[in-house]
């Protein structure tokens, strides 16, 4: 019987450990933004500054979906098909909503903790389904 | 598509995540075929049937009026 490595078990910390990271750079630039005094210069370096890190969790992200095996892709395609879509309506409606001078303008920050939460119903629903 | 991978399995006396382990999937991958929620790809049909050191038509059995998948 195949028992996982070394490496295999270190993935999931990796995982959560840049995750960390990059959502702590992601709000650093986005408080250093918020500041006034900074120059444009600095300003363009601090809206840059999330990317390194989100690439590395995008390539770790892509790793591990390589990794599954052909059932479980099958399951997290099915997640993250329900989370774009659901998203996508929920930022359609909200503009419309907005038009209608329903709402206020949108925070992108909700579009990705909507999106997080549709994945989690889509992950939920699949492996309902195919229990 | 039927198969047989609940009674090979109970035969062999193999759990299944040992089953899991020994093809290389999840356990989840184990379960959702043993209950023909799920009809594996070719490579790991034959991985399956080659576990059991049983040909393909031995643990999956096509059925003409079966749908694709439930």
């Amino acid at each position: 019987m195949k028992t996982p490595d070394l490496a295999s078990r270190r993935r999931p910390f990796t995982f959560w450990a840049v995750l960390v990271v990059a959502s702590a750079i992601d709000i650093a630039a986005t408080r250093l933004l918020g500041r006034p005094g900074f120059p444009p210069y600095a300003r363009m370096i601090f809206a840059l500054l999330p990317i390194p890190a989100n690439l590395v969790l995008l390539a770790i992200i892509v790793r591990r979906v390589r990794g599954l095996d052909e059932f479980l892709r099958r399951v997290h395609l099915e997640a993250a098909a329900t989370a774009f879509l659901l998203t996508a309506l929920a930022v359609f409606i909200d503009a419309d909503l907005e038009k209608a001078h329903c709402v206020g303008p949108l925070n992108v920050g909700v579009a990705w903790i909507l999106m997080a939460a549709f994945y989690g119903i889509g992950y939920a629903i699949a492996v309902r389904h195919y229990r | 598509m039927k198969n047989r991978l609940r009674v090979l399995r109970a035969e062999k006396n193999w759990t299944q995540a040992e089953l899991a382990g020994m093809v290389g999937i999840s356990r989840q991958a184990v379960i959702a075929v043993e209950n023909g929620k799920y009809d594996p790809a070719l490579p790991l049909a034959f991985r399956l049937a080659r576990a059991f050191g049983k040909n393909i038509e031995e643990v999956f059995v096509w059925e003409d009026n079966a749908p694709a998948e439930k």
